[in-house]
């Protein structure tokens, strides 16, 4: 293909296959023009560089890639980005405090060594954060199943259910 | 120093990690990158025939379409057990014979990743199919006996006695056949590869646990030298066994990049991980046990079948665990490999060690029940001390300890010992079951690199990969206790060809080949200080002590090799050859061992069977890491009850392939799955199996735990179990 012709397949592609979309991201407004087919997944990895969320399916089936939609988790790559035009998103790089202080929830991951490989860890942590705020931490037997939407190869799952009540207790005295 | 027990430190890398850094293959993002997809045949064996592209070629924003027609001059790296690099010996697209279903036959690069995905899907192929078997009984498999092949010279057939004869004299036998399904090792960050050409080098980005490999393999598969190749790998996301080798799409990638001259992303699709990277084969067992009356066991006889590819021989190491379990009075060990049409299988966490120790130790727990006598006291009575495939001494074996200290946590004194005599309050079915594993000790050699500057930082460069493992925790005590430093103040370089020879981690070796060889380099380094500071080197740190000479840094290298190993295995190593030694050493044999103690609860409406409690006790020599090393042990447990009661990649006789191929239908443990998990070392260091004292851990965490499940469920339902999984239809 000739420089010529690739530009005209580029300018093509832009005009005919591209949708604006206006979402914050961690606070911040972002607008983008993307293919309508891609993933809130992959919008925040290839197009904002936010690679905290990970794809381990691109099925909604492991979890590796939760984060927080208008204040609810979700599974970013069941989310087609251009529905979340006008909403907020929150990732793992906007969990820690803007002077770089970690999370309770992320600070009793590492005190309870509640991850190993880490591929897995910012969509625990996301769905974690939401767990304790959802009411679903009460017990080592409702953070299980509420925490069981995120599957942990390594199996770090001890782990991560003394990490939860650790962290719910903190982050309810805030 | 293997004296001390060393401390609970903090995972070194841990903050990277809740804080969601970009720190695996995938998250490179950079500009200019184009983004691959893969076709794969829908067919389960044959030729294509006739392949159109034009419609995938057509798709707005697609730069490339490689199909094997236009993948140029490029050559299969050969096996990796074959004296290659790959995962197997057939590179997909460098020809049109299909082996299996799910090869992959074209790859497109496109500007977006929805572009490339939309095009890969339009890609055409027609096929001239042929028949095929996928299973250990298909029609048309072949047979290989082991020892009849090239594989005898260094997997030599284990036979001690005459088991046959003994076996035939035994008052008490057990005769017993169990099967493995085919599993995949399913590590949550899926195959990728980023490749970038700068003039005539090329640099791979990719989560390996074997950067070295994959280094000269690409070099030899594109015919260029492996000084033109640079891998970078300096952490995956879980590898199990999978990323042990140069993968299918490293190469096609790295053509890809080439052809374009532009970054090229590929991550392969779970669903086509399933058939385009290595899995556990399927495997089948029969095991004889003869003994006395007494519980002495007299014989053991372990015959193997065991799933390899038409193109590679996978080879079957199972009972070179199995008949390192008891003192057996003899022992032979049969492996037979069936040739099927799958991509080659391959090594997944205790890849033999886990189905072997399943059959050994579902039998031995049927031997104690066909003599009356209790599991824990059957197993303490056949203990040895000496080898019995070599009549050799074990360098360490602490498993009576292992047995007898998780007894005590579990409580197993308040067992009855009678099946389906412990009920819960609900009416739910408990058992309790035990079972031991065990894993060889194995060793790498290694050169490490260490660097200490006045600022008080040390730079470790060495061959390793952290997959999980902890490596970089490990490196830190170690050095860190060596040179007087503070853990953080330690920084480790692994997985990178540019820093240090990158032989495979895998096999359990990380450790017992790194940390001797850190522990060399870091003795190197004070020798080095002791030199330059005449007032002496006690209590100072390095830096104390480089700003006192009014130096800066100071760096030495060192160089290890197993022992017993001619210095050819240093050239392996920087060829990136797996150049691994043991279990069987010139004067010892080493494993490591380790005792699980379950309680299943069997809900009596349904017969679900759930895990409630594990403990268990491992002997891995000196604990470099102990609280990664307790995870670690925990994730083997984890993937135990996997293995005992989900994991399964059902094959498709009809098509081929195999079926459950997501996260979805090939099930696996989830957090709800999986109760409390209590783990304790023996910590006792193997001094004659290297200075530092230390035995591999990951994966003799996982062996012996479907057994002991196995055996709960027995004791919980009086039914024998020999199929793996244990589901709830079994039980009903």
């Amino acid at each position: 293909m000739t420089a010529d012709e690739q530009a005209a397949d580029q300018a093509a592609r832009g005009e005919s296959e591209r949708v604006d979309v206006t979402l914050t991201v961690n606070g911040e407004t972002r607008s983008l023009a993307i293919d309508p087919r891609t993933s809130l997944l992959d919008l925040l990895r290839e197009h904002l560089a936010l690679t905290g969320a990970k794809k381990g399916c691109d099925h909604g089936q492991c979890g590796a890639c939760t984060v927080h939609l208008d204040g609810r988790r979700i599974v970013s790559c069941l989310m087609p980005a251009v529905q979340t035009d006008g909403r907020a998103v929150k990732t793992i790089e906007a969990l820690a405090s803007p002077n770089g202080e970690l999370h309770p929830m992320q600070r009793a991951f590492i005190d309870h060594d509640a991850l190993q490989c880490g591929y897995c860890t910012p969509g625990q942590i996301m769905a974690a954060v939401a767990c304790v705020d959802e009411g679903h931490a009460g017990s080592t037997e409702e953070i299980r199943e509420y925490m069981s939407g995120n599957i942990c190869r390594c199996g770090a799952y001890v782990g991560v259910v003394s990490a939860i009540q650790d962290a719910a207790a903190k982050m309810r005295r805030t | 120093m293997t004296s001390l027990p060393y401390p609970y430190t903090i995972r070194v890398d841990a903050e990277d990690k809740v804080r969601g850094k970009p720190i695996y293959a995938a998250d490179d993002n950079r500009p200019g990158l184009l983004h691959a997809a893969l076709a794969v045949s829908t067919i389960a064996k044959g030729r294509i025939t006739d392949i159109d592209t034009q419609a995938a070629s057509a798709v707005h924003g697609v730069r490339l379409v490689l199909t094997h027609k236009t993948m140029g001059a490029a050559k299969s790296a050969g096996f990796i057990m074959g004296g290659g690099y790959g995962f197997q010996s057939l590179q997909p697209m460098l020809s049109p014979a299909i082996a299996y279903r799910g090869q992959p036959i074209a790859l497109v690069a496109a500007e977006t990743l929805e572009q490339a995905v939309e095009s890969a899907h339009l890609v055409r192929a027609r096929y001239a199919e042929e028949p095929f078997g996928v299973s250990l009984d298909a029609p048309g498999v072949e047979v290989v006996h082991q020892a009849d092949t090239p594989l005898k010279n260094f997997i030599p057939e284990i036979a001690s006695g005459d088991a046959d004869q003994a076996l035939s004299k035994a008052p008490v036998k057990i005769d017993a056949v169990f099967k493995a399904p085919p599993q995949h090792q399913n590590p949550m960050e899926l195959i990728a590869s980023v490749a970038e050409w700068r003039g005539n080098k090329l640099t791979v980005h990719e989560g390996t646990q074997n950067a070295e490999a994959v280094r000269h393999g690409v070099a030899t598969a594109l015919g260029i030298a492996p000084e033109q190749v640079e891998v970078i790998s300096p952490y995956l996301g879980g590898g199990f066994g999978q990323k042990n080798s140069l993968q299918m799409q490293t190469l096609l990638a790295a053509v890809a990049a080439r052809e374009t001259g532009r970054p090229v992303k590929l991550v392969v699709p779970r669903a086509t991980l399933f058939h385009a990277a290595s899995f556990r084969p399927e495997s089948r067992h029969h095991i004889r046990l003869g003994a006395e009356r007494t519980g002495k066991m007299l014989a053991a006889i372990h015959e193997v079948d065991a799933q390899t590819s038409r193109h590679d021989l996978f080879p079957g190491e199972y009972t070179a665990t199995s008949s390192r379990l008891y003192g057996f009075g003899s022992f032979r060990g049969v492996e037979r490999l069936v040739r099927t049409d799958v991509q080659t299988p391959g090594y997944m966490r205790a890849p033999f060690e886990h189905p072997a120790c399943f059959a050994m130790e579902c039998c031995v727990d049927e031997l104690a029940y066909s003599l009356g006598q209790d599991p824990v006291a059957l197993r303490l009575a056949n203990d040895t001390d000496t080898d019995v495939a070599t009549g050799l001494p074990f360098s360490s074996r602490y498993l009576a300890e292992c047995l007898k200290r998780g007894a005590e946590l579990f409580g197993w004194t308040r067992r009855s010992m009678a099946p389906r005599s412990m009920r819960a309050k609900d009416g739910s079915a408990i058992g309790w079951g035990v079972a031991v594993g065990a894993y060889p000790g194995l060793t790498t050699p290694a050169v490490a690199h260490l660097k200490a500057d006045e600022d008080g930082c040390v730079v470790i460069s060495i061959g390793g990969h952290e997959m999980g493992q902890g490596i970089r925790t490990s490196l830190a005590n170690t050095v860190s206790r060596k040179l007087g430093v503070l853990p953080e103040k330690v920084r480790a370089v692994i997985g990178d060809t540019r820093a240090a020879p990158q032989h495979l981690t895998a096999g359990s070796w990380g450790t017992a080949s790194a940390i001797p060889a850190a522990e060399d380099a870091a003795d190197a380094m004070l020798m080095a200080l002791a030199e330059m500071s005449p007032a002496g080197i006690a209590d100072r740190t390095p830096a104390e002590i480089l700003k006192a000479a009014g130096r800066r840094t100071l760096e030495v290298e060192v160089q290890r090799k197993p022992p017993g190993q001619p210095d050819e295995i240093l050239g392996r190593l920087r060829a990136g050859l797996p150049s691994v030694a043991g279990p069987v050493y010139r004067s010892h044999v080493t494993f490591s061992y380790i005792a699980h103690f379950v309680e299943v609860v069997i809900e009596p409406g349904t017969r679900r069977i759930r895990v409630p409690r594990v403990v268990s006790v491992a002997d891995c020599g000196r604990v470099i890491s102990p609280r990664t090393a307790a995870s670690q042990v925990r994730g083997g447990v984890v993937w135990g009850i996997g293995a005992a009661l989900r994991e399964s990649s059902e094959v498709d006789p009809r098509y081929g392939g195999f079926l459950n191929a997501d996260l979805a239908d090939y099930v696996l443990p989830v957090n709800a799955d999986i109760g409390s998990i209590d783990v304790e070392f023996i910590d006792k260091p193997d001094p004659v199996f290297n200075r530092s004292g230390v035995k591999g851990l990951g994966e003799v965490a996982m062996t012996g735990v479907a057994p002991a499940i196995a055996n709960a469920v027995f004791h919980a339902t009086g039914r024998r179990l020999r199929d793996l999984p244990v589901r709830i239809d079994h039980l009903l």
